[in-house]
Parts: C-alpha cells; sequence; structure tokens
C-alpha cells in the first residue's frame, strides 16, 4: 500500500445490485437529529393506502422500467416504524401481487427498513420481523457512545438524548439477523468522538460499520487534521485488537485513494425510485422537497397521472459521468477514488438547478481519511507479513459495504 | 467562445426559433441599444438584430447602421426596406407564404407546428425551388408521438425526392432538415450560451432570447425558466458555462446527426438540464439524419457529389441514448 495505481471506481450503485424502490412512508420521526439532512420533516405527511397500492400495481406492472433482475423495497422516514402497520399491509400485498402476477422479483426480493431502533421491540414491529425475517434487513441507526450518539440524535420534544432508548434493542436486533450494519454520519461535532464510537459498536457486538461524513458544507478549519488523527487511533484500536479479522468499518477501505481510470458515476439517483405520501415519484429520496434546502424538488412522475414515469426526465441521470459534473482539479486528483458524492446534495448547492456541478465541501475530509487509510492497511498488512498470516488475511478478509446514503 | 450577439430590440421581435414572442410591445431603450453595439464591438461579437413587426424609429435605424450586422425580421414586418434587405426573413406559419415576393437573397424561416407541417408539405415542398435556404423550426417537437415520428419520416421522404430532383437541374437549394446533414463532417448546433448570447431589451444577457421571454412565473419543474446571465454594467457572467458546451452535453458529444440545433431551451424545458435533450429532439433530428443519408446516397448514384464527404454511416438507432452503453 500506499503506492498509487489506477482503481476502478466502485460506485455506491453498482449495476449489478437490486433495483431500489423507497416507501417515504411517512416525514414524522421521534427524533430531530442535528445532521438530518431532511429539513422538511413534519407530522402531516404519511403516506395513505391508496398511495402505497397504487404505486405498485404500477410498479409490478411497468415491466419496462421495472426490468431489474431483483429487487430491494425500502422503507424510510422520518421514522418508518411509526407506520408499521402501513409497512406491514405494503409488505403482504407486495408478496400476493408478485406472487399472482408470477412476477420474476418474487424470487428474489428484500425488505430494508432503516430505523431509528425506538419502537423495535414493540410487538407490532417483532410479528412484522418474524413474518418476513427470510427476506427482511434492518438498519438501526446508532452513533456510538453515548455522548456521542447524544449529541446529535435528540428527542424532537424534550431535546433528550436518544441512546438508552436504542441500546436496549441493540441485542434483540444482533439475537434476530446476521451480518448486519449500521450506518455512523460525521458532521463537525462528532470527529473527536469517531474511534470511540466505532469501538463502542463493535464491543456491542455489531460487526459493519458504515460511516461516512455528511456532503453538507459543515466543515471547518481543522477538521481535516482531527479526523485525521481519530482515524489513526482508530486504525491501531482495530489492529491492535485484531477486529480486521472478522469487522469492517467503512472509512478504511484498500480501494479508496488512488488516482481515477473510469469515468462512471458515483450515485445511483435516477436507478432508484422513491415515492412520496403525496404519490410524487423521485430518482432518489434526496431530491424530495423535505431533502432540500434550496431548490424545487424533483418530480419524475406521480402514481396519480396515470403516465407513470417521465422517462425524459430521468435521461441526465442516466448518462451521468464523472468528467461531466467534476472540476479538472477533481479529474487529476492522486486520491480520487472513493471521494463520494450525492447527486442530491450537488444539485442543492449548485450554482444553477443542475445536477452536473459536484459539491466538494468534502474534499479536505476525503484526503484526510486517505492518508489514514494508507496508514491503516500500511500497519496491518506489515503486522501480518511479519506474523506469516497475508495471505490467510487475503483468502478470507471481510468486505467494506461502502454504500454512503 | 462568444462570437454572437443577438440584440432583441422588442418584447414583439419576431421569434425565429422553438420559443414564442410576446404580443405586447417593449422596445429596447435607446441607449441600452448603443451599450449593446459598443459592448460588442469591444469584444469582437457580430451583431444580429431581431425586429419587431412595426417600423422602429429612425434614431435607432441610424444607430444600428453604425455597426455591421445581420437582420431578423417578420414576413409581417410593416417596414419594407429592413424586409427586403433582410438576412432572414420568418414566416411565422403559413397565411402569408404564397403572396411573399420570395428572393434568392434570403434565408427564410418557416416557423410551425407539426400538424400544419404534415398537413402543408406539398405547399412546403413547392417552396424549395424558390429558395436559396429554407429553414423549417417546428415549434412542438417536444409533443411529438410515435405516430408523428411515422408521419415526419413519410414527409421528410417526400420532400428529398424534391431536392433530389432540383439537385438533377443543377439547382442546389438548401434546406435545412435535409441538406444541412449532407455537407457537415462536424456538429453545427445553436450553441447558445456558448458561441451566441443575447441581449434583451431590459439591458442583461441572456441565453437566448428563449430564456428571456418566457413568462416571470414560468416553471419547468426546476425554478424559474427565465433566467439572465448577467447586464450591460458587468458583462455576461455564466454560471455552469461549460453545461453549454458541446463536450459537456452527455448524449449529444456521441451524436452524429450533426445538422441538430440541439436546443438547450427545449434541453432545460423537457429534462430540466441544459444540456440533455428529450428523446423526442433526438429522434427527430435523427429521422433528419437518416433521410439526409437517403438522399445523399441517391443523388451520387447520379454522379460524383460531395467527394470530399464521407458517407453518412447506416445507424440502427434514432435515439443516441438508446445505445449509451456503447460509449
Ligand atoms: S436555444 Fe437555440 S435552438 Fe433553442 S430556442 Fe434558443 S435559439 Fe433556438
Ligand atoms: S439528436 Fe439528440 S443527441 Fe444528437 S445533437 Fe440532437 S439533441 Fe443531441
Amino acid at each position: 500500500m500506499g503506492k498509487k495505481k489506477n482503481a476502478k471506481e466502485r460506485s455506491a450503485y453498482n449495476d449489478d445490485m437490486r433495483k431500489c424502490i423507497t416507501f417515504i412512508v411517512t416525514k414524522d420521526c421521534q427524533l430531530a437529529c442535528k445532521y438530518c439532512y431532511l429539513v422538511g420533516k413534519n407530522s402531516k405527511e404519511r403516506m395513505s393506502w391508496d398511495v402505497a397500492k397504487r404505486t405498485i400495481d404500477y410498479i409490478l406492472s411497468d415491466t419496462e422500467n421495472f426490468s431489474d433482475e431483483c429487487v430491494q423495497f425500502d422503507f424510510i422516514g422520518g421514522e418508518p416504524f411509526l407506520e408499521i402497520d402501513l409497512i406491514d399491509k405494503i409488505c403482504d400485498y407486495l408478496k400476493i401481487e408478485m406472487y399472482r402476477r408470477n412476477h420474476k422479483w418474487f424470487n428474489d426480493y428484500v425488505f430494508m427498513v432503516t430505523t431509528n431502533g425506538l419502537n423495535y421491540h414493540s410487538e407490532k414491529v417483532q410479528r412484522f420481523i418474524s413474518k418476513n425475517i427470510t427476506h427482511l434487513q434492518i438498519c438501526i441507526t446508532i452513533d456510538g457512545t453515548e455522548r456521542k450518539h447524544d449529541i446529535n440524535r435528540i428527542y424532537k420534544e424534550s431535546g433528550r438524548g436518544s441512546y438508552r432508548d436504542v441500546v436496549k434493542n441493540i441485542p434483540l436486533w444482533l439475537s434476530q439477523f446476521e451480518g448486519i450494519h449500521t450506518k455512523v454520519t460525521i458532521s463537525h461535532d462528532d470527529i473527536p468522538y469517531i474511534k470511540e464510537s466505532v469501538a463502542h459498536l463493535f464491543n456491542l457486538g455489531i460487526q459493519n460499520v458504515l460511516i461516512n461524513c455528511v456532503f453538507e458544507d459543515v466543515w471547518e478549519e481543522g477538521d481535516d487534521k482531527l479526523l485525521e488523527e481519530q482515524l489513526i487511533q482508530l486504525a491501531d484500536y482495530i489492529i491492535d485488537n485484531r477486529y480486521y479479522i472478522d469487522h469492517t468499518c467503512s472509512f478504511f477501505d484498500e480501494n479508496i485513494g488512488h488516482p481515477l481510470a473510469d469515468d462512471g458515476n458515483w450515485c445511483g439517483a435516477g436507478m432508484m425510485l422513491s415515492v412520496d405520501a403525496a404519490g410524487n415519484f423521485y430518482p432518489c429520496t434526496r431530491f424530495a422537497a423535505y431533502s432540500l434546502r434550496s431548490r424545487k424538488p424533483i418530480i419524475i412522475g406521480n402514481v396519480y397521472s396515470g403516465t407513470g414515469i417521465n422517462k425524459n426526465l430521468l435521461r441526465p441521470y442516466l448518462t451521468l459521468k464523472r468528467s461531466l459534473q467534476s472540476s479538472e482539479e477533481c479529474m487529476k486528483c492522486e486520491v480520487a477514488s472513493g471521494c463520494a458524492w450525492c447527486q442530491g446534495e450537488n444539485y442543492d448547492a449548485a450554482d444553477t438547478p443542475t445536477i452536473y456541478q459536484r459539491s466538494t465541501t468534502i474534499c479536505k475530509m476525503h484526503k484526510a481519511r486517505v492518508r489514514a487509510n494508507n496508514y491503516y492497511w500500511n500497519k496491518l498488512f506489515r503486522k501480518l507479513e511479519l506474523e506469516g498470516r497475508r495471505e490467510e488475511f487475503e483468502k478470507s478478509k471481510p468486505t467494506v459495504n461502502n454504500t454512503i446514503c | 467562445m462568444v462570437q454572437y450577439l443577438i440584440i432583441l430590440l422588442d418584447d414583439a421581435s419576431t421569434s425565429y426559433c422553438h420559443y414564442s414572442n410576446r404580443e405586447t410591445k417593449r422596445l429596447m431603450p435607446l441607449d441600452t441599444l448603443k451599450q449593446g453595439i459598443l459592448y460588442a464591438m469591444k469584444e469582437n461579437l457580430m451583431i444580429q438584430f431581431v425586429y419587431p413587426d412595426y417600423e422602429l424609429p429612425q434614431e435607432y435605424k441610424d444607430v444600428i447602421d453604425s455597426i455591421d450586422h445581420s437582420d431578423i425580421v417578420s414576413s409581417s414586418c410593416e417596414d419594407a426596406v429592413i424586409k427586403e434587405n433582410a438576412d432572414v426573413v420568418v414566416f411565422n406559419g403559413w397565411t402569408d407564404i404564397d403572396s411573399c415576393n420570395l428572393s434568392d437573397e434570403t434565408a427564410y424561416v418557416i416557423r410551425t407546428n407539426k400538424a400544419d407541417l404534415f398537413g402543408k408539405r406539398q405547399l412546403l415542398k413547392s417552396l424549395i425551388s424558390k429558395t436559396a435556404r429554407l429553414n423549417v423550426v417546428i415549434t412542438d417537437v417536444e409533443t411529438f408521438t410515435e405516430e408523428d415520428f411515422g408521419t415526419y419520416k413519410e414527409a421528410l421522404a417526400m420532400l428529398s425526392e424534391e431536392v433530389e430532383k432540383l439537385y438533377m437541374e443543377g439547382k442546389y437549394p438548401q434546406m435545412n432538415i435535409l441538406t444541412d446533414r449532407m455537407m457537415l463532417d462536424k456538429m453545427n448546433n445553436c450553441n447558445a450560451g456558448w458561441e451566441n448570447i443575447t441581449l434583451a431589451p431590459d439591458g442583461c444577457f441572456y441565453v437566448c432570447p428563449a430564456f428571456y421571454l418566457a413568462g416571470d412565473e414560468e416553471d419547468f419543474g426546476l425554478g424559474k425558466a427565465k433566467y439572465s446571465i448577467g447586464d450591460l454594467e458587468n458583462g455576461p457572467d455564466i454560471k455552469n458555462p461549460q453545461l453549454y458546451r458541446l463536450d459537456h452535453a452527455p448524449i449529444c458529444r456521441h451524436c452524429d446527426a450533426y445538422q441538430c440545433k440541439r436546443c438547450v431551451w427545449l434541453n432545460r424545458k423537457t429534462t430540466y438540464e441544459v444540456n440533455t435533450p428529450s428523446h423526442e429532439q433526438c429522434v427527430v433530428a435523427h429521422l433528419e439524419r437518416n433521410a439526409s443519408r437517403n438522399l445523399l446516397n441517391r443523388i451520387r448514384r447520379h454522379g460524383t457529389f460531395l467527394p470530399e464527404r464521407e458517407e453518412i454511416k447506416e445507424i440502427d438507432y434514432l435515439d443516441p441514448f438508446d445505445v449509451k452503453e456503447e460509449w
């Protein structure tokens, strides 16, 4: 490691991945996380059964736009489990309809719920889990140690931290699912707690931690240095405690930090579909009004229009290339691979209403991450070589999931 | 690099393209006109004036005459002198075409919707021999259906028979939708926002007149359709200028329908992105491209013609987006 090589970028949404269809079942949440990109959360917009059913009927009948071999139905919010009855009904109807229509997705579908974990133990949620366990993934978001989690993840009404209410559900979650991961989002205030938080999550029994810096413009002078220090401490911790054998933290990834050879897009917006309570379709949830600070939502269809998706509106997404949205500096960057972006944030932050202007506020944080990442692999490989275990590691090393949204 | 400045003398100046003009008059203040001309002189830009139908005050004519320029006027312009000497005369619809004295010194534009185009193709055919250059601008390209594509293909085939016949007689009329592609070996698009910009009566610069004439509240989805790119005082300041260039157009940069306008206004209207065309714009342009291909091949059967031009390749798609996996 340390030597540069041209890498083929792994995008956050690979062609061989499942079609992602996201139901924004509610825009309400018990929490008011400080970093939450959902600027327009509210308790009014809850998806009705009519919208959900029509959406399913449309998606399952439009085999031209939904020709993918397999599918993942995502449920997000707000907090999706606030609408557990609806989610349960949607999943039942999906199963029945896929079977009745002899749809190819019946052979390969996944339900995925991303939750704050507060209602995880409730009877209704537990009943839903046992009913769908063979096709279900659940991601509980927990940010790390109590003090780190509670900096951001606070109750809307009381402002109290939510750590204790979430952590008590972790053992149940771990007992029900294998290979689970949690997502951790790093904003300016969280940087000093990264090492202790990832260590804490590993200690709770969560083996895979998906972690990324927010794409919004929150970074202050010195944040990159601080991130680098935290990640070096974390690298030492993972290596010294041999967590590298069967745990992953997505900050450390052999594929990042190289010049780029390919011109693919990073983000999967446009290849996915999100639907909200009004029955509006979006190229990704980040283009819905409640996710945008300063721009209008990009609505590519509505379930009540009868015309499905406006394919012209998807053309910019499906032909987007790295070189068409990046500055020359980014294209020539020696450590470009792994430097991610979010198309929705790009659109929100651009000088004109376009998805073709890449926001690079993450630049210095990515470079700091690359330095720590280089340190991690150099240290780990040297250790493994000295122990004569490099080959063994190469054969059995866990794969890092680099999904960032 | 910007090379042309289009000066829209009035809100009611004729449209010569895909957008519609306004009916209410708003003449550019004389001082703005003078400053616009001064700007063009300093920046070495060629000026194209776009006229309203009423006769301009003499002081305007004097100022306009102070600089080398070209004129775009409507066939219904009341100023006979301007009309007679115009470089481009625009027919907004088909009503006064028959009665107009067509000159072979002038380029003509016929702005038509698809229904009229299909219905009046015989009339259009008869105009080819009467003009040296005829540009057809379809004002509702974005509404084309599969059926319309079929009808347009037939219309192009019929028109190319006429062009072929005239070529055999030693006449070489030009018609944008049929002959331009034969003569081109690289893109020749509108290039608004890149090679040309527009100065409007409000003293601001726009990508093209369409971006000025859009209603104040007009919104295709991404916010206001009307936006300016600077003013006379500070000069143009185009945000994300690369998006108007061919090399930043994800589909068009792979395309060989070289005659296509690649209309950034229609792009914005239909896909929300100025650099991305709609399916309809692409298919229409490819029907023209393919009709040109057939025409070129047929003319060449009669003898050597444009020997320096390569054959236009046979392709099996009408929308380059459909072959994006091959790029
Ligand atoms: S962008 Fe060009 S082709 Fe389109 S309306 Fe404007 S001038 Fe015409
Ligand atoms: S046909 Fe389509 S891809 Fe080709 S130049 Fe025209 S708009 Fe662009």
